[in-house]
């Protein structure tokens, strides 16, 4: 256990610790530098200009807002099923069932709502579904609205939002 | 008195307000795009008007409005002595105006055989009245923290008042080594003794001839502005924000202003006593009265050069990015700003061109002599409060205790002994 015991030396009992004027010199050698390099060139900071310049790393992991997905014929994938809206720890998803009539499948969202003031943005809505019919793919990070009624996304807002990084239909249902 | 007195002394009172007074939103700005710039940040650069950002600056006077619309709001515990409350701020903010009056910014005009002080208040001891009206900027912090009932703004006063015993003697000590060096308590006879050269070469400024009453002068002088390091008065990680802490809307920003002031007037005082004021090294102000056609003709080409530079940097730092989409605001504002700049460089020289040519206006050659010093009193300023925000971004705090172990301990025996010294030698040589 001894053999473990690192002394550290204590520093600032000799006369130039004491002095504090050199070190102060050090330190103010080191903001000035920064400062002169930024004065001179400021658009070489490396910052986002945010409203003009645009976030270019988002990634494919990205948690952004909801889309539904479509299937091939351009129809709703989801069926329904409440799985995400279970899964939801903040429980801001609103699904109405309705039959499905064309045949392909039984059940059919009515309406699917996400109240994304409510949303935590945690994903476990896009893991816990089986038909691949919800995704966080968009890459969209800001959405606006004037009221609380324009952050309720209804099922019409999520099935136009686009896939950010390609695979815009469905994988599990056809 | 006759009207040039008149006419000079509510001229220079005019321009001590407003260098006391619009410096503060230029320094609050150049606080805050200074530390960006320091820590690798932008800083506030957004706000405009008509797209007019100037980099910035606009955002201080948004920031007043907003100060002046917020909700008076007072803690309820606050009921008897409210009007003192809320005057306390103003002890702060007026004793640093009032101890910036009596600066000199430019050296005495002689109009019709008077001698006329460039100084708010022209009075001949103004050492002695900034040491006076200077110290009372504490009063208001230890008032405000005490009325306040709030144990966090008590320790914040508690602190400031233990931090004045810590400062105020090595201050008072180094302030009385120089005034036997100058021997005079007149800031302007200061500056004009520090016009000399000393060693035959070096110009005769405090730095050079005391730099140990300098050094002592500048670090008991940042103490009394409770600026960083020694800002332990509103120590945001262990008492929220020390004595100010009940404080809000403008009553806050009286505070918050008077703090900007107090640094600026400090500037002005360090800069007066050993940088050698409004001089320019190794130049006093017969030699630019006598040879002034050197001294217009040398601002003559440097000035054309130095605006060049600064337009060329300009149109390069008031711009996006080339890969950033822009509506054009920042390149329009550069452009407006490149024309306003060429047309002053053009009257200045213009001006400087007739004083040349026309070698009898002698109160004209006066004024612009007058203009030049003043104009080199605010560069310094300037570059002084600079260095009062750098320290800031550089430094950590000191704790209250190390202030007045640095006080008692180091900067009083200094002071001392530099006095000793300072006194010897003044008696043997003289």
């Amino acid at each position: 256990m001894s053999r473990k015991i690192k002394v550290v030396p204590r520093y600032g009992s000799n006369i130039k610790d004491k002095l504090y004027l050199p070190a102060i010199y050090q330190g103010m050698k080191v903001t000035f530098k920064h400062l002169m390099a930024n004065v001179a060139d400021s658009n070489a900071i490396e910052t986002l200009e945010y409203p003009e310049e645009q976030p270019s790393d988002i990634t494919q992991r990205y948690r952004g807002l909801h889309r539904l997905t479509h299937r091939e014929d351009e129809s709703i994938a989801c069926v329904a099923c409440f799985m995400c809206a279970t899964a939801c720890p903040a429980r801001c998803i609103f699904i109405e069932a309705v039959e499905r009539e064309d045949g392909r499948d039984e059940k059919m969202p009515k309406r699917f709502a996400i109240d994304t003031l409510e949303c935590v943005f945690c994903g476990y809505c896009v893991e816990a579904c089986p038909c691949d019919a919800i995704r966080m793919d968009t890459g969209i990070f800001s959405l606006i609205g004037s009221s609380r009624e324009d952050f309720v996304l209804e099922k019409e807002q999520l099935l136009a939002h686009k896939g950010a990084f390609g695979e815009e239909k469905s994988c599990a249902r056809k | 008195m006759t009207t040039g007195a008149i006419v000079v002394a509510i001229i220079s009172f005019v321009l001590g307000a407003l260098l006391a007074l619009m410096m503060i939103p230029i320094l609050v700005w150049l606080e805050r795009r200074g530390a960006g710039l320091v820590q690798d940040r932008l800083g506030p650069n957004r706000t405009n008007i008509f797209g007019f950002r100037l980099g910035g600056v606009v955002q201080s006077f948004a920031d007043v409005v907003k100060l002046v619309l917020k909700e008076e709001y007072y803690p309820s515990h606050i009921s008897k002595h409210r009007w003192l409350f809320m005057l306390v701020p103003s002890i702060t903010f007026v004793a640093a105006l009032l101890a910036f009056m009596v600066i000199p910014f430019a050296d005495n005009v002689v109009i019709g055989g008077e001698s006329l002080r460039i100084q708010p208040l022209p009075v001949d001891f103004g050492v002695l009245w900034f040491m006076a009206i200077g110290a009372i900027g504490v009063v208001g912090i230890m008032l405000g923290g005490w009325l306040s009932h709030n144990k966090y703004a008590l320790m914040g006063s508690t602190r400031a008042g233990s931090m004045m015993i810590g400062y105020e003697l090595p201050l008072g000590l180094a302030i009385v080594s120089f005034i036997i060096t100058y021997n005079t308590i007149d800031f302007n006879a200061m500056v004009a003794w520090q016009s000399g050269t000393v060693l035959g070469f070096l110009p005769a400024w405090g730095i050079l001839v005391q730099p140990l009453g300098a050094i002592i002068l500048i670090v008991a002088l940042f103490a009394e502005t409770n600026r960083n390091p020694f800002s332990v008065s509103e120590g945001e990680s262990e008492i929220v924000a020390g004595y100010m802490t009940e404080y809000t809307a403008m009553k806050f920003a009286i505070y918050f202003m008077g703090e900007y002031v107090a640094m600026n007037t400090a500037s002005a005082v360090i800069i007066t006593m050993v940088f050698g004021g409004y001089q320019l090294p190794w130049v006093g102000t017969v030699d630019l009265v006598t040879h002034f056609n050197a001294f217009a003709l040398a601002i003559m080409a440097v000035l054309p050069i130095g605006i060049l530079f600064f337009i060329r940097w300009m149109q390069k730092n008031n711009s996006l990015r080339p890969s950033v989409r822009s509506d054009g605001s920042r390149e329009y504002e550069a452009k407006v700003f490149t024309y306003v700049l060429i047309a002053m460089t053009l009257i200045v020289e213009a001006i400087l061109i007739y004083l040349i040519l026309s070698p009898e206006a002698f109160l004209s050659r006066t004024i612009a002599v007058t203009l030049l010093q003043i104009a080199i009193f605010v560069f310094k300023l300037m570059l002084f409060n600079l260095f009062f925000i750098l320290v800031r971004w550089t430094l950590p705090r000191f704790r209250y205790d190390q202030v007045q172990h640095l006080g008692w301990y180091y900067l009083l025996p200094l002071s001392l002994l530099n006095l000793f010294v300072t006194a010897i030698i003044v008696v043997g040589v003289g």
